[in-house]
């Protein structure tokens, strides 16, 4: 699995981004998304495009964590959202690995049809890990307490005195916080 | 590999350490080069305890000195006063100083209660039961901040919570503090009779309101009775915008 | 045990607060009363002038060389002596004399007092003078007086709109005053 994660201010503003592959199941913590040639921009593209989604469940639901809201099958990209009680937005976009079946240079239609509906994942290796079934329960939980873990240390920087709402967070050490949460949790 | 660097990066991101990771802004106009962060001298203490390393819920029984705080209010007063133009341009400013403190407060007032309620959120994968909610309506919002964020800031609720009797004014809220915590020791003189200096206090609530989403103009004002003659009104004005989704959110049946 | 009234000096002299709590003592005009505090001021200030210094070698056990701080003589604690780096010479002249109260500057004058009332004088560290007019028979004067230093230290000190050495015009300090004098009585 892949991700892709972002904090955007209420205003769309984007304040964080990382890239980062899962460490479970012997996973080496690095992306590999699918089309790496366009992946750079297509993941802020599908990220971005499923703001409209969680502007319309953010007030349909009080949750903090509105788990996954929305799916970009072409790329296989699955978004979950996290919003802070001010305003923030959590977005992390998943995309399972490729199967071994795939060869490296699979069309994205043939992907894409592949995970329409959702018995897809049943072709998948064992939905047991966390990795292999980005709608799973347990895939679920994984990333609500990634997004709380990164919660927690949003909350610290928002804190800082240096702080202001809005503003880009550069911290290093917030970035080797959230990795560190990424190679926990997912 | 041929690429170009940043390409490269994006592709292989190694999680050894914070220092080989980087991310692109959507902005062209904003490029984020983390990659050369540490270069950027971002200073670490000598005993390498960042604010991240802190808990944050360390000071939360922590006791402050009213005395201190009071002295340190009395000169944000007194700050705020420098070259302005009348009452309302000083209410302003004392406004524009908790404003900020609003938003912060609220997330810190929602990770506390996110920690406190049972560790044993675990289990239960639907997250409806543990955290607490945001606020979608008005009426959730305005016991958020009578109820915890009161208690958060002054240690004890509000003292009322009203709506607006006029039918003209459906977007009217009114919190009561009897005795508010930040004029225990100002006597505003005779000819600014019309300041309150719990305008600090106003922006706070406005900056929790604006971070829910819930756009208002909140104002202090001073209505003494014979046993408070502290007592504080503060007036919450919501905006449109907020009073049309209430009314779709109502008919729509979220509470 | 009535209270007659107070009156707070700042430390050039000038008036800035006078208040009446309870009747007993004649009015006075404005003027009068701006009189009466410049005068207590300076004739308070001959006092603190004219309280004698007592020469060090009155004080038993005297220390061998007033820099060793080994010996604890109370003439220690007096900063002239401390503070002297050159024991003998200078110390005789600068340092030679202290206070009949070692460490504790003269006061001056504490309080006056006719058939009729008591005034009793409190100064605090920065020179601010509290005078307080009570009967003659009052006991426990130095209570109230903590207390109205308490409530100038509160609700004039802490108040962003008093400046510094003008005329008090705190509503809550005369409230809070008057509801704590209330109470005692």
């Amino acid at each position: 699995m892949s991700y892709y994660f972002t904090i955007l201010s209420p205003t769309d503003v984007p304040l964080f981004n990382i890239a980062f592959g899962t460490s479970k199941s012997g996973g080496d913590g690095i992306a590999r998304f699918r089309f790496p040639d366009t992946a750079q921009y297509m993941n802020q593209f599908i990220i971005h495009s499923s703001l409209d989604v969680v502007e319309e469940a953010q007030w349909m639901n009080g949750n903090m964590y509105l788990k996954h809201i929305d799916t970009y099958p072409p790329a296989s990209a699955y978004i979950s959202a996290f919003l802070t009680p001010s305003g923030a937005r959590f977005l992390l976009l998943h995309q399972p690995p490729q199967l071994p079946s795939n060869s490296a240079g699979a069309g994205g239609s043939m992907s894409g049809s592949l995970l329409l509906g959702s018995g897809g994942s049943s072709s998948r290796a064992s939905a047991s890990s966390v990795a292999a079934n980005p709608t799973s329960p347990q895939t679920e939980e994984a990333v609500r307490q990634f997004m709380t873990e990164v919660y927690e240390n949003y909350v610290k920087t928002v804190m800082s005195p240096f702080y202001r709402q809005g503003m880009e967070i550069k911290s290093s050490v917030f970035r080797g916080r959230v990795t560190a949460a990424g190679r926990k949790w997912l | 590999m041929t690429q170009p660097a940043r390409h490269a990066a994006m592709l292989s991101i190694s999680n050894s350490g914070p220092n080989t990771m980087a991310g692109e802004k959507q902005q062209s106009t904003q490029h984020m080069h983390t990659q050369s962060q540490p270069s950027q001298g971002l200073r670490v203490p000598s005993n390498r305890k960042t604010i991240y390393d802190r808990h944050l819920n360390r000071s939360r029984s922590a006791e402050l000195s009213r005395a201190s705080f009071a002295f340190l209010f009395a000169e944000m007063v007194t700050y705020a006063q420098r070259r302005v133009t009348g009452i309302q341009d000083l209410e302003r400013r004392l406004n524009e100083q908790g404003y900020p403190l609003g938003l912060r407060l609220l997330d810190l007032l929602y990770y506390r209660t996110m920690s406190s309620s049972t560790s044993s959120s675990l289990s239960s994968s639907s997250t409806s039961a543990s955290p607490p909610n945001r606020p979608l309506r008005i009426l959730p919002l305005l016991h958020l901040i009578h109820g915890p964020l009161w208690r958060l800031l002054f240690n004890r609720p509000a003292d009322a919570l009203e709506h607006s009797v006029s039918p003209e004014t459906p977007n009217e809220y009114m919190i009561t503090d009897n005795d508010p915590l930040v004029n225990t020791y100002i006597s505003v003189p005779k000819e600014m009779s019309m300041l309150n200096c719990a305008a600090f206090v106003a922006g706070i609530i406005e900056g929790v309101c604006d971070g829910c989403g819930f756009e208002a103009k909140v104002t202090a004002h001073n209505q003494p009775t014979e046993m408070w003659p502290g007592r504080t009104i503060f007036l919450l004005r919501f905006g449109e915008s907020v009073m049309e989704r209430e009314k779709v959110l109502e008919r729509a049946g979220v509470k | 045990m009535a209270v007659f009234s107070l009156i707070i000096i700042n430390k050039a002299g000038g008036l800035v607060y006078q208040r009446e709590f309870q009747p007993g003592l004649r009015k006075l005009s404005t003027n009068d009363y701006l009189v009466l505090a410049g005068t207590f001021h300076g004739v308070h200030a001959i006092t603190r002038s004219i309280t004698p210094k007592l020469p060090l070698a009155a004080i038993p056990n005297p220390p061998i060389t007033p820099t060793t701080a080994t010996t604890p003589s109370p003439n220690i604690a007096s900063p002239s002596s401390t503070s002297t780096p050159t024991p003998s010479s200078s110390s005789a002249s600068a340092g030679g004399y202290t206070y009949p109260n070692p460490g504790v500057p003269a006061t001056g004058l504490e309080s006056l007092e006719t058939d009729k009332f008591r005034l009793t004088c409190f100064q605090t560290l920065t020179g601010t003078k509290f005078l307080l007019f009570t009967e003659p028979t009052m006991a426990n004067i130095d209570v109230v007086m903590k207390k109205i230093y308490e409530l100038y230290a509160d609700f004039v000190m802490k108040n962003p709109f008093y400046q510094l050495e003008m005329p008090v015009r705190c509503e809550a300090f005369d409230r809070n005053l008057q509801g704590w004098l209330r109470g005692r009585a």
